[in-house]
C-alpha cells in the first residue's frame, strides 16, 4: 500500500512538473500572440517600417535582466515586406563568443549576409520552424537543434502563424537556449523525486535527471520499459518521461 | 555586402564564413589571407564590395587598425581597389591571371606537412560528427539529410564546393553538438576553399557526391562505422588529390627551371 501511495505521489508530481513546464511555455506563447495581432494590425510594409516596429516589439524581451529569449522576430512570407523575398526581421540578443558576431553587449539583426556559410540551404521557408506552422496554422515548439543560423548553439525555438488577409504572411519566433532553460525546468524536473526527462515531440531530451538519458539522445519506444508512460506538458508538443523501474 | 542574399551572385559560398571571427597571432596576415583566398576562389567575385573597415573589424574581430593593414595588403596585391566618394569603397579587381594559377600559388605556400595534417584535422572532426550523427539522428533529420543531398547541385565547381562544405555542416548539426558545429563554421572557413579545390575536377565531383550518398545512407541506417569509414575515405581522397596537385605543379616548376 505504502510503495502504491509513493508512486502515485511521483506521478502526481509528474503531473504538476509537467504543468508547470507548460506553463512557462505558454507564456512565452502569449508574448508571441501579442506579437503576432500587432504584425497582423500592421498597414506599413517596407523594411524601413517593419524592422523598427518588430524590434520595438521584441527589443525588450532581449535586454530583460537574465532573458529567457536569446533571440526572437518576425520572418515574413517571400513578397510581404515590399521587394524582398522571405524577410528576417530578428533581432538576437547580447551573445557570447558567437563565432560570427563575437562577443555582442546589445541586439543585433540578423544578417544573413553574414552568414552564407548557410546558403547551402536553398529554402529556408522549408525549415520545420516556418513550413510547420505555415502547413497547419498553429503554433509549433522546434527542436532542441543546433542553430547554426543565428545562436550557433543548441535552442528551441517557438513560432506561431501571421496570417494577413487570409493568407500566411510569415511567422512570430523566439529562440530559447537550452542552457538557460535548464535552469527553470530542472528545479522542476528535480522535484518530482524519480528520474525523469523532458523531451520534444521526436523524443530529443531537453533536460534529464537521469544521467543515463542526458540533453540530445533520443528516448524512444526502444529505450526500454523502465520508461513507463509519457506525460505531455499542456499546450506544448513535450513531453515528460518518468522513470519508474529501476 | 547588402542585407539580402543576392540569388545571382554565382559561387558565392561560404562568402561570410570568410568574415568569421580570428583567433591567434599575426591576425592581419590572417585577414587578408582569408580575403585574398576568397577573391581567388571567386567567393568573392570582381566588382562585389568588401565590408568597410570597421565592419570588417567588427567582423573578424580584431583592431581597425588590423583591419586596415590587411585591406593595405590586399589592395598592394591588386586584388581590390578602393575608391573615394559616397559610392565608395573597396572593390574586387578582375584578376588578370587566371584564378588557378593563383590558387596554384596558395597550394605552393602550404608545406606538405601542413595540407596533410589539415587533412587528418578536417576528417577527424568530420568523421566523428558522422559517427555521432548516426547515432542521433532522427527519423525526421535522416529524412531531411537525405532529401538536401538529392537535390545538391554536384555537377559545377562553385556549387559543389558550396554543397561539399554545407553537407557536413548538416551532418555536424544532427551531432547535436555545438561545438562540433561552431569547429565546422571554423574550419571551413579558414581552409574550405583549398579543401574543395579538387571540385574542379569532374571526376572528383562524381566521386564526392557519391561518397556523401553513402554517408548520409549509413547514418539514416544508424551505422556508425559505415558513416565514419565513408567521410574518411573521402577526406583521404581530398588529401591525396591535394597532395597530387602540389607535386605535380612543383615538379613541373622544377622541370621547366
Amino acid at each position: 500500500m505504502a510503495e502504491n501511495h509513493s508512486a502515485d505521489s511521483v506521478q502526481a508530481r509528474a503531473r504538476n512538473c509537467a504543468a508547470a513546464i507548460g506553463a512557462l511555455f505558454n507564456g512565452v506563447f502569449g508574448t508571441l500572440d501579442h506579437w503576432r495581432s500587432r504584425v497582423e494590425a500592421s498597414t506599413a510594409w517596407d523594411a524601413g517600417e517593419v524592422d523598427p516596429a518588430v524590434y520595438a516589439m521584441v527589443g525588450p524581451e532581449l535586454t530583460a535582466a537574465d532573458p529567457l529569449l536569446i533571440g526572437a522576430g518576425f520572418i515574413a512570407a517571400p513578397g510581404v515586406v515590399r521587394g524582398k523575398g522571405l524577410h528576417f526581421a530578428w533581432w538576437l540578443g547580447p551573445l557570447e563568443d558567437n563565432p560570427i558576431l563575437g562577443t555582442t553587449t546589445e541586439p543585433s539583426q540578423l544578417d544573413l549576409a553574414s552568414r552564407e556559410y548557410a546558403d547551402y540551404l536553398r529554402d529556408l521557408s522549408a525549415l520545420e520552424w516556418y513550413r510547420v506552422p505555415e502547413a497547419t496554422g498553429a503554433r509549433h515548439i522546434t527542436g532542441p537543434y543546433v542553430d547554426h543560423l543565428c545562436t550557433c548553439d543548441y535552442i528551441l525555438t517557438l513560432t506561431a502563424p501571421v496570417v494577413v488577409g487570409g493568407s500566411m504572411a510569415g511567422v512570430v519566433g523566439a529562440d530559447v537556449l537550452v542552457r538557460r532553460l535548464e535552469r527553470d525546468a530542472l528545479p522542476l524536473l528535480r522535484a518530482v523525486g524519480a528520474p525523469t526527462a523532458l523531451v520534444s515531440a521526436a523524443g530529443r531530451v531537453i533536460v534529464s535527471t537521469d544521467p543515463q538519458l542526458p540533453v540530445g539522445t533520443l528516448a524512444t519506444a526502444d529505450a526500454g520499459p523502465a520508461w513507463s508512460g509519457a506525460i505531455a506538458c499542456p499546450g506544448t508538443n513535450l513531453k515528460v518521461l518518468l522513470r519508474t523501474a529501476q | 555586402m547588402s542585407q539580402e542574399p543576392s540569388a545571382t551572385t554565382p559561387s558565392r559560398g561560404a562568402r561570410a564564413a570568410v568574415f568569421a571571427q580570428l583567433t591567434g597571432a599575426g591576425r592581419s596576415e590572417q585577414v587578408a589571407q582569408r580575403l585574398t583566398d576568397a577573391i581567388l576562389l571567386g567567393v568573392l567575385a570582381p566588382g562585389d564590395r568588401l565590408p568597410s573597415e570597421a565592419e570588417l573589424a567588427k567582423r573578424f574581430g580584431v583592431a581597425l587598425v588590423t583591419a586596415r593593414d590587411a585591406l593595405g595588403a590586399v589592395r598592394e596585391a591588386g586584388l581590390v581597389e578602393t575608391r573615394r566618394g559616397r559610392e565608395g569603397g573597396s572593390f574586387v579587381l578582375a584578376t588578370e591571371q587566371a584564378p588557378e594559377r593563383l590558387l596554384q600559388a596558395r597550394l605552393r605556400g602550404l608545406s606538405q606537412v601542413e595540407i596533410a595534417d589539415l587533412a587528418v584535422y578536417f576528417g577527424t572532426l568530420a568523421a566523428g560528427c558522422a559517427e555521432r550523427a548516426a547515432e542521433l539522428a532522427s527519423t525526421d533529420e535522416a529524412e531531411r539529410l537525405t532529401a538536401w543531398l538529392h537535390d545538391a547541385d554536384f555537377s559545377a565547381a562553385s556549387d559543389s564546393g558550396r554543397n561539399a562544405g554545407g553537407f557536413y555542416l548538416e551532418i555536424a548539426v544532427v551531432s547535436q553538438s555545438p561545438r562540433l558545429v561552431r569547429e565546422q563554421i571554423r574550419l571551413q572557413a579558414e581552409f574550405g576553399p583549398m579543401l574543395w579545390l579538387c571540385l574542379t575536377d569532374p571526376a572528383m565531383r562524381a566521386r564526392v557526391y557519391a561518397q556523401n550518398q553513402r554517408t548520409a545512407e549509413a547514418i539514416a541506417a544508424h551505422d556508425a562505422a559505415a558513416a565514419r569509414a565513408s567521410v574518411r575515405a573521402q577526406i583521404s581522397d581530398l588529401s591525396a588529390w591535394l597532395l597530387a596537385a602540389k607535386e605535380h605543379l612543383e615538379q613541373g616548376a622544377a622541370a621547366d627551371g
